[in-house]
């Protein structure tokens, strides 16, 4: 168990790094409290992966440090570092039966006997493989395959870290579940820092106690679900997360008090004024908008059931602007006005909040 | 109507495939005049005679002995040389390594009566001819090339995420190579390693023009059709029959992996 500290964190996988678009990771600078679980969420491609193999010593970055405890890990080879890593896609040692690989990590610690029986066999109870731990591991299907990969992360207790990297991709919807449950059980249990990868919000979510936001190789929020869900601090943020994701549209400010299009609009107040030029923006989730008497006019486009609620397309000039109604709430036919949650209206200045 | 004859294609395969197989079978329990003078499905005077010879006289049960020497020193050098180069194809992207991934295979290109004389001067200057290391060697030539191509295919199937994992779980290079990476990829090394075999089994010319006395392969010595005692056509039958055994033995082993093999289209 450690506390993870990244420093002025850069990596490139090109030799000379030219412009922007060759840094895979551009600016890092963040720290995971020890005994936390945090969530790397991001789309596909937005250097989650990386971030992860420099924090297991897998790479090396091309700048910038890593610390445990403190202590400076970067030059230090994955073993030394006394870590787990579970991969995307099943790894299993084909040669060797489910219970010598589930206790390969502990007899290459010297750990031996009744204390590796002890603790392969409670693993692979919690992770339901108690049937087949004398078979082969070859013989097992993916998601078998992918337990054996996630048993073999979490059966060191004395780690100073477990990665995931999204670790649930080949495992059944039904199981997805169970496993998570497992996870954060397991968690609260040990108390191991856990970083956990994945470009499934839900999974994020539910997880982990603080989600990392990444896009194009920079951390654009760390906070609780909570926290991003009420107040992304970037429109990225607001449009990740969520389904659907948060409305962005166009707006002027003048003194503080936004207008769309003539209409004022009242927001969460201003904090920091925005650059002249910039481009504003105001960020307001679905659920944060009612249908009222007066307001913002729009035209209703489309309507689609989803069962406990709707989500209802409209229509103000040509910005498009979806809302949340619950079930049996009264959907207007065509012409009609909405109101935007004052509090939960954000202001953003070149996709950054400045409310 | 159809369907009651669905047997035949593959009986009528079939015996076209053994047809020369058995002949050869048959015509090694016959003896001489009899191959020369009658024609007989099988044989009318069953003698093991020809066997009898091969096992007894050192001309030939050494024929066996150099090919199968030389054989298996290539092998072995073949593949031991080819598994680190398959590994840093599979695993590392370096300058120019597709070129030279392709290139590789260019020794292949040529016939192997192109290096016979170069082959030839070269050893005899280095005082290697009539060796089995020489015949070995000249044979690595073409086994590396080849080796390094099947094995790169059996190792690219293994993702790299094995070798992370087990840095992770606390292994050094070395020993997850052989105590992971290789076990993990044992079917490749068996195809590759069948594959070397074959071709330096069945490799005649540089193996005839790189020995003499001291290490002739069997090959060589039935090239030897007539003897002071004229033609001698059922004891190159038997030795025929003898030299087929190796191959089907191996074959026997690596059969379920070569199917393998062909998949990855790398065969």
């Amino acid at each position: 168990m450690a506390r993870i500290t990244l420093e002025n964190l850069k990596h490139s996988y090109a030799d000379k790094p030219e412009n922007d678009d060759d840094w895979a990771l551009k600016h890092l600078e963040f720290e995971c409290a020890d005994g936390g679980a945090y969530a790397l969420l991001g789309p596909s491609g937005c250097g989650k992966t990386t971030l992860l193999n420099i924090i297991s010593g897998l790479l090396r970055p091309t700048q910038g440090r890593v610390l445990f405890d403190g202590e400076d890990v970067t030059d230090f080879m994955p073993d030394r570092r006394n870590i787990a890593q579970v991969f995307q896609f099943p790894v299993v040692y084909d040669t060797m039966s489910v219970y010598d690989n589930l206790a390969f990590p502990l007899r290459n610690r010297g750990i031996a006997g009744e204390a590796l029986d002890k603790r392969v066999r409670l693993i692979a109870e919690m992770i339901d493989l108690t049937d087949t731990l004398h078979q082969r591991a070859a013989g097992l299907t993916a998601d078998g395959k992918q337990k054996i990969s996630l048993g073999r992360g979490l059966v060191r207790d004395d780690v100073n870290v477990i990665m995931f990297d999204e670790p649930l991709t080949v495992i059944d919807p039904h199981l997805k579940w169970q496993l998570r449950s497992k996870l954060k059980e397991l968690h609260q249990q040990v108390g191991t820092t856990m970083i956990y990868v994945t470009h499934d919000q839900i999974e994020a979510l539910t997880f982990a106690e603080q989600v990392v936001v990444m896009h194009e190789g920079s951390v654009v929020q760390i906070g609780t679900p909570v926290e991003l869900f009420e107040k992304p601090q970037h429109t990225f943020v607001g449009h990740f997360i969520g389904s659907p994701g948060m409305n962005v549209i166009g707006c002027e400010l003048d003194k503080g008090k936004a207008t769309l299009a003539g209409t004022p609009v009242a927001t969460a107040p201003v904090k920091n004024e925005p650059q002249p030029g910039a481009n504003l923006e105001i960020g307001v989730r679905p659920e944060f908008i009612t249908f009222a008497k007066s307001g913002i006019p729009v035209n209703v486009v489309r309507v689609s059931d989803t069962g406990r609620f709707s989500i209802v397309e409209t229509k103000h000039k040509d910005q498009s602007i979806k809302l949340l109604v619950p079930e049996g709430g009264i959907i207007p036919s065509e012409a009609a006005h909405i109101r935007f949650d004052a509090k939960h209206t954000q202001i953003y200045a070149d996709s950054r909040i400045i409310t | 109507m159809m369907r009651r004859f669905t047997w035949l294609v593959p009986a009528i395969y079939i015996i076209f495939l053994m047809l020369p197989i058995y002949w050869l079978l048959n015509m090694s329990f016959k003896t001489t005049n009899e191959i020369l003078g009658t024609f007989s499905l099988w044989p009318q005077e069953f003698t093991l005679d020809n066997y009898r010879k091969i096992f007894t006289d050192s001309t030939w049960y050494n024929g066996y002995f150099n090919s199968l020497i030389y054989v298996v020193l290539n092998t072995v050098i073949s593949v031991t040389a080819a598994l680190p180069a398959a590994y840093a194809f599979s695993r590392y992207r370096f300058l120019g390594d597709k070129h030279l991934f392709f290139w590789l295979l260019t020794n292949r290109m040529a016939p192997p009566a192109v290096f016979a004389l170069p082959f030839f001067q070269l050893y005899s200057a280095v005082e290697l001819f009539d060796t089995h290391i020489a015949v070995a060697l000249a044979h690595a030539l073409f086994n590396i090339p080849l080796a390094v191509w099947i094995l790169e295919g059996f190792m690219s199937g293994v993702p790299r995420e094995l070798d992370d994992t087990a840095y992770v779980d606390g292994y050094s290079f070395s020993r997850f190579f052989f105590k992971i990476f290789l076990p993990t990829i044992s079917a490749g090394i068996g195809v590759a390693a069948f594959f070397c075999f074959m071709f330096s089994w069945v490799e005649l010319l540089l193996a005839k023009t790189l020995t003499s006395v001291a290490a002739k392969p069997i090959a060589a010595t039935m090239t030897r059709t007539a003897s002071t005692s004229g033609y001698e056509l059922g004891l190159l039958a038997a030795a025929g029959v003898l030299t087929i055994i190796p191959g089907a033995f191996v074959i026997y082993f690596v059969r379920n992996y070569i199917a393998k093999g062909f998949a990855l289209g790398r065969v």
